[in-house]
């Protein structure tokens, strides 16, 4: 998988860069807009991680000329305006996702692997991690053929983490796929509905599906 | 012409009016006396004739020039009245609106000139503190973004101690919470720039309002709070979805943060004067009334015992009251100390198109 992470701010591109490669992925940096165009041009990339204010050519301008080239790659846009109509205009542009700075690494990461691996992403009815079941249709949980009982919240919550599962999730995407929130409310509103989860399907067994990363989310997986 | 001229040329005005209105009254009187002088009335008389000329022409005399008086005084304070009601009607939020002025070139129409170049300065020293808030958090945000993805990559590496890691851990906590702080500070000095343009589409206030009874529920059991939805009418509102459920979520957190063991929060939506009324309270130690009108303030602490305990950077109720006036509301605090607080939100109803 390779990344183009275009950034005018060195020390960001810098740690980016090694976030990313310490998740194995072959990462690019430019630090202008007509920089981004040639490389992009140069070569096929999974993922362009696009800053919005960049010297010269801005980021919006880059995405349109690569969107009016038929360019299809997923485009990550961030920026430190974070303006609600910032976002809907990058959005209309065709950017793929978008993260107002300053963002969580964590959260950047599990974004960027969202982004590369849309498509390959479960279309079963039944999710399954381990001996934990959902079923979509139903709404119904099962662990270890013992049903667990959801709310819809908490539904919604273990649906978006097993259709992520082993995948890292940061708060600001938990915030937006399952309360449809697109600004952090500055509460404990996850960590408490994470910690009744985790009850529900952790509580009484030996091998724990739901961990805590601190400082950057959660993932759902079978070993820790 | 100055006031005082003007003032000074209706008052000689006056007094010829009423001296003219003496003299001819008293020319009169005279004419006639000397037609009762012809006809031989008796002497005694005269003295009585006198008073009579006194009532006769001293008094309208000195009405009219009463009545003139006083008609000149409104005449002079006039616009003096108007004046003040017009800077009556200037607050922070106006201030770049001028006083209409007169013209005429005289003492007041110089007082409002004045005036006007006073808000003037004064606008643009709101703006230039407003640009400076909006520029400040712009530029805390680099390296806010820097800081935090310094400490994550420190914290990715697998030789650290469990206690560097905690260390680091706690740093990142803290760095959330300044973001949190630099976001909000962001948001409303966007927001008084006039930077911010919200949706306004039909918002199902009930399902949002439903939604944070959920969430209010979940943040309330760790604390063993009792929640509960009194009424919930269906209302749909014009609106921003986002903005109308962070307002939620920041009262419901206000409710539980600041409420007291085993107390209760309830809330209500329902339709009251053509207006969406949603109301929440809790039982908590309550606001006592001097400081209430303080609350939507920004910063602002109620409590000093409460400082360091409870989470919070004293910028959530002001983004809930800008939420709140975004949306043409009003939002109101009400409180019996120790007993019960409410906070009532009241939007305007979606306008629904009439049959035909």
């Amino acid at each position: 998988m390779r990344v183009l992470v275009v950034e005018d701010e060195k020390k960001t591109a810098a740690f980016v860069r090694k976030a990313l490669q310490a998740e194995s992925f072959a990462v690019d940096v430019c630090h202008n807009g007509d920089d981004a165009l040639a490389a992009a041009k140069a070569m096929p990339f999974d993922a362009i991680i696009l800053d919005i204010m960049l010297p010269g050519r801005d980021g919006l301008s880059v995405l349109r000329f690569l969107r009016d080239r038929k360019n299809t790659t997923p485009v990550l846009l961030l920026s430190a305006r974070g303006e609600v109509n910032e976002r809907v205009e990058g959005l209309n542009l065709g950017a793929d996702d978008y993260l107002p700075k300053p963002f969580e690494l964590a959260e950047l990461v599990a974004r960027v692997r969202a982004l590369t691996r849309r498509g390959g992403e479960s279309k079963s009815v039944v999710l399954r991690v381990a001996d934990l079941t959902l079923d979509t249709v139903t709404h119904k949980s099962q662990r270890a053929g013992v049903e667990i009982e959801l709310t819809a919240r908490e539904y919604r919550l273990l649906e978006f983490l097993m259709r992520s599962a082993g995948r890292l999730c940061g708060r600001m995407m938990i915030l937006e796929k399952v309360w449809d929130y697109n600004f952090d409310p500055g509460t404990n509103l996850i960590e408490v509905y994470v910690r009744r989860l985790r009850e529900k399907i952790d509580a009484n067994f030996e091998t724990k599906l739901l961990h805590t990363v601190r400082g950057a989310g959660y993932i759902l997986k079978e070993k820790t | 012409m100055t006031i005082r001229r003007r003032l000074t040329c209706w008052y000689a005005g006056i007094l010829i009016a009423s001296m003219l209105a003496m003299g001819v009254g008293t020319f009169m009187q005279i004419s006639e006396q000397f037609r009762h002088n012809a006809r031989k009335k008796p002497y005694e008389s005269a003295l009585e004739e006198a008073s009579e000329m006194i009532f006769q022409v001293g008094l309208p005399a000195v009405i009219l020039g009463l009545l003139g008086g006083w008609w000149l005084t409104r005449r002079a304070l006039d616009p003096v009245t108007k004046l003040t009601d017009a800077v009556e009607k200037i607050h922070d939020k106006n201030l770049g609106e001028k006083i209409p002025r007169t013209n005429n070139g005289d003492e007041l129409d110089r007082l409002t000139e004045v005036f006007n170049a006073m808000t003037a300065r004064l606008d643009n020293s709101f703006q230039r503190i407003r640009e400076f808030t909006l520029h400040a958090s712009h530029e805390l945000k680099t390296p806010l973004t820097i800081l935090r993805g310094e400490t994550e990559t420190a914290l990715r590496d697998e030789s650290l101690s469990p206690a560097e890691r905690e260390r680091g851990v706690s740093l990142l906590d803290e760095l959330r919470r300044l973001t949190h702080i630099v976001d909000s500070l962001t948001l409303l000095a966007k927001a008084d720039a006039g930077q911010i343009t919200l949706a306004s589409e039909p918002v199902r206030l009930d399902e949002l309002v439903r939604d944070n009874f959920a969430d209010a529920q979940i943040l309330a059991e760790p604390h063993g709070l009792k929640v509960e939805l009194e009424t919930c009418e269906e209302i749909s509102v014009r609106g921003d979805r986002h903005r109308l459920r962070q307002l939620l979520l920041n009262l419901a957190d206000n409710a539980v943060k600041y409420n007291q063991p085993q107390g209760r929060v309830t809330m209500s939506l329902r339709r009251a004067n053509d207006a969406a009324e949603f109301t929440m309270t809790n039982t908590g130690a309550g606001i006592p009334p001097e400081i209430l009108p303080r609350v939507f303030d920004r910063f602002f602490r109620g409590d000093p015992a409460h400082e360091n305990t409870i989470e919070g950077c004293g910028l959530g109720l002001s983004i809930s009251q800008w939420i709140v006036s975004a949306h043409n509301g009003t939002i109101q605090m009400d409180s019996t100390p120790s007993k019960l607080t409410a906070v009532t939100v009241r939007l305007p109803l979606a306008t629904t198109t009439k049959p035909a």
